[in-house]
């Protein structure tokens, strides 16, 4: 018989990871203390934007049971403590919400439950709340905003921090993780926590590096759309590895693996300089649009019109946190800007004399200056020609390059990407 | 306002550019008050109000001594200037600071660049940025210029101005090896500009005073050279120090100000020398 799954927490990784455990064709408890979010969700109202969400939810409506009522979770034989774990502007993790629904999940669950931590915590954590009583796991979630339902669907593998990681995973647990089709792994508490964190410094060294050469390419006349296949080829980096050169770390969950890890090597004395440098490196890219603005534009016209194409800190979600274009916006509050984003509202824009436009080329309109700061696929529909006939001027920032640059070229507009000299 | 070493280069412009604008500024220099004495304190006090600007730029620059009783002087000027402060208070303390507060490790620099000073001239501002913020419930501004140029500069330090006084006086211009460092050179108008903007602002914090563009002294030499009818020689002579580098990251100032505009260094170049030449 297979298990019933609970999820506890109805934020984005608890709301996502239940909704494709349905998809899997597991009964599944969705469970969040807040009457108001549960009323939403039983609503068709989702707090969350990801590809293909909308549709898993009302595909498996006859397996998801949305819930306020804790006691619920008396049925289930796994729950996923889940909720999203909230970090202040130092990427530090404030516990105390997860700390409160894992407690509320102990005592409404079965005493033979098992009960898997899925949030993001810092090594110590699971062991620090373990009980002799009860089956309590870590699990490592690594779900992508934008991409979490193909991450939550088709795992790498699964990450499985334990109390005793020789005593196999209880039957149920084991069942459903092996629905997924993926290696199991398992490990002792601190190794998993810190498996996890591992994985985030491994990516955001990749970054680093790319903005690091990317930088070096915009004043020398390399291209790093040019290098990034032969470091593809090369079988010690590969062709998945994450060269694509950004304006810094965002989101919260990079930024709160990197605090851990510098709070950690303080506490214990052992040394994260070089995590710092990438601190360092992610602060300095995030201001790439400001400073290339500053030069063509805000330097040059005054009281210019700037057009901003997307607000949130990255395609397919509405996160704003941390996201280099509101702090972009929030340097450029003196200026007019007109703003699009296909799911962020321009209430969210700090400057006081914005437009909220209705399209991208509505934005563009008798503006000086085009800047796509995120890289929304829609966006990739823009014809240059287009843009050059709406804008006054003739200068675009596309750090992630959008656009066809030998097409913005052509249309006579003054190109500008990260990693290749305007 | 108050201005404080307000005979000295950088103070003219800030004076000047604060009279343009209207504002009330009691400029005080040595001769009205030398902070050096223990008495200033008690001058200054009296002078000052508690909803004053104050900006001190008073200071023993390097071409006046890099030794150990320079630098004791230095500070002395500054704890009687922080013992005023703690009568009167203020509404906003703006320090000039110096971009010596850095070491030479890394060529790029941001206001978080952790301060390293190499000398005692350094080591002194870092000492009077600490003096500054000790004194409790003033609002400070620490500002960081990088090399600061223009016309009037009475300092002779390596640069657009010893250059250009090298250059009319010798008809030559010595460079250290082949002048490969680079280092960001500011209009002392672009300073005051700044400043004014600041004071403005009530802006506090730290902040570096830097165009974000650097270029080798050759660079610079060559620019000062062109402004004669006939171009100076520009020579070389051995180096006594390695080749060091140094760029400011200035998104902080941008951010602070977007619509600044910085007098680009060809252009300063050839200001300075118009007015220079004007002035005989």
């Amino acid at each position: 018989m297979r298990p019933v799954v609970g999820f506890a927490g109805m934020t984005h990784l608890g709301l996502v990871s239940g909704v494709c455990a349905s998809e899997k064709g597991f009964m599944v408890v969705c469970f969040d203390p807040d009457p108001s979010r549960i009323a939403a969700l039983n609503g068709n109202s989702l707090p969350v934007s990801e590809p293909q969400l909308e549709q898993l939810v009302a595909n498996n409506a006859e397996r998801l049971h949305f819930t306020a009522d804790a006691a619920a979770l008396k049925g289930c034989d796994v729950v996923y403590v889940a909720p999203d774990v909230p970090t202040d502007d130092q990427g530090a993790s404030d516990l105390r919400s997860i700390d409160a629904l894992l407690e509320q999940t102990f005592g409404a669950t079965r005493a033979d439950a098992v009960i898997a931590v899925l949030s993001q915590v810092p090594p110590g954590f699971t062991r620090a709340r373990a009980r002799e009583d009860r089956a309590l796991y870590y699990q490592v979630e690594t779900l992508i905003f934008g991409r979490a339902v193909e991450r939550a669907l088709q795992p790498e593998r699964y990450i499985v921090g334990c109390a005793d990681p020789l005593r196999p995973l209880p039957a149920p647990y084991h069942a459903f993780l092996e629905a997924h089709g993926c290696p199991i792994l398992p490990m002792r508490y601190e190794s998993a926590e810190l498996a996890k964190i591992s994985i985030n410094m491994c990516l955001v060294a990749s970054v680093s590096t790319a903005n690091t050469v990317a930088e070096l390419c915009e004043r020398i006349g390399a291209d790093w759309s040019e290098i990034v296949p032969a470091l593809k080829l090369d079988r010690r980096i590969g062709p998945h590895a994450y060269l694509a050169p950004g304006l810094g770390i965002a989101g919260g969950n990079l930024e709160r693996d990197l605090a851990t890890v510098c709070r950690l090597a303080d506490e214990l004395g052992t040394d994260a300089g070089v995590v710092r440098a990438w601190i360092t490196n992610s602060r300095h890219r995030r201001d790439w649009a400001l400073r290339v603005l500053h030069q063509a534009i805000l330097s040059k016209i005054d009281d210019p019109v700037l057009a901003i194409l997307g607000l949130a800190y990255k395609q397919d979600t509405r996160s704003t946190k941390n996201s280099p274009s509101i702090a972009l916006l929030r340097s450029l509050e003196p200026f007019r800007v007109r703003v699009y984003d296909p799911l962020v509202a321009a209430s969210e824009v700090p400057n006081p004399r914005r437009h909220a436009a209705n399209s991208e080329l509505e934005a563009c309109d008798g503006a000086d200056a085009l800047v796509v700061i995120t890289p929304w696929a829609q966006f990739r529909n823009l014809q240059p020609r287009d843009i050059a006939g709406r804008l006054r001027g003739k200068t675009v920032l596309d750090p992630y390059a959008v656009l066809d640059a030998a097409a913005c070229r052509a249309a006579g507009l003054v190109y500008h990407t990260l990693g290749a000299k305007a | 306002m108050v201005l404080l070493g307000a005979r000295g280069f950088i103070a003219g412009a800030i004076f000047r550019s604060l009279s343009a604008q209207g504002f009330s500024v009691l400029p005080l220099g040595r001769p009205d008050l030398d902070l050096l004495k223990p008495e200033s304190v008690g001058t200054l006090a009296a002078a000052l109000h508690h909803d004053d600007a104050v900006v001190m730029l008073a200071a023993l620059t390097p071409d006046r001594g890099r030794d150990i009783g320079t630098l004791m002087k230095n500070l002395a000027m500054m704890e009687h200037l922080c013992a005023a402060l703690a009568k009167t208070g203020c509404a906003h303390l703006v320090y000039f600071s110096s971009d010596a507060v850095y070491g030479l490790g890394p060529s790029r620099v941001t206001e978080e660049t952790p301060a390293a000073p190499q000398d005692l001239y350094g080591a002194m501002h870092l000492a009077r940025e600490l003096l500054a913020r000790a004194v409790a419930g003033v609002p400070i501004l620490v500002l960081r210029p990088t090399q600061v140029y223009g016309a009037g500069d009475t300092h002779n330090s390596y640069g657009p101005n010893r250059f250009r006084r090298a250059a009319r006086e010798d008809g030559r211009i010595q460079l250290f090896g082949g002048g490969e460092e680079t280092r960001d050179h500011i209009h002392v108008d672009d300073v005051a500009a700044i400043s004014m903007r600041c004071l403005m602002h009530r802006r506090t914090g730290t902040l570096n005073l830097a165009t974000g563009r650097s270029v080798s002294f050759r660079g610079v030499a060559e620019l000062v050279a062109r402004q004669f009818a006939k171009p100076a020689d520009i020579v070389s002579v051995a180096r006594s120090g390695p080749v060091t580098h140094r760029h400011f990251d200035v998104a902080n100032l941008i951010a602070a100000f977007p619509d600044i505009r910085f007098i680009a260094l060809d252009e300063g170049v050839a200001r300075c020398h118009t007015e220079e030449m004007e002035k005989g």
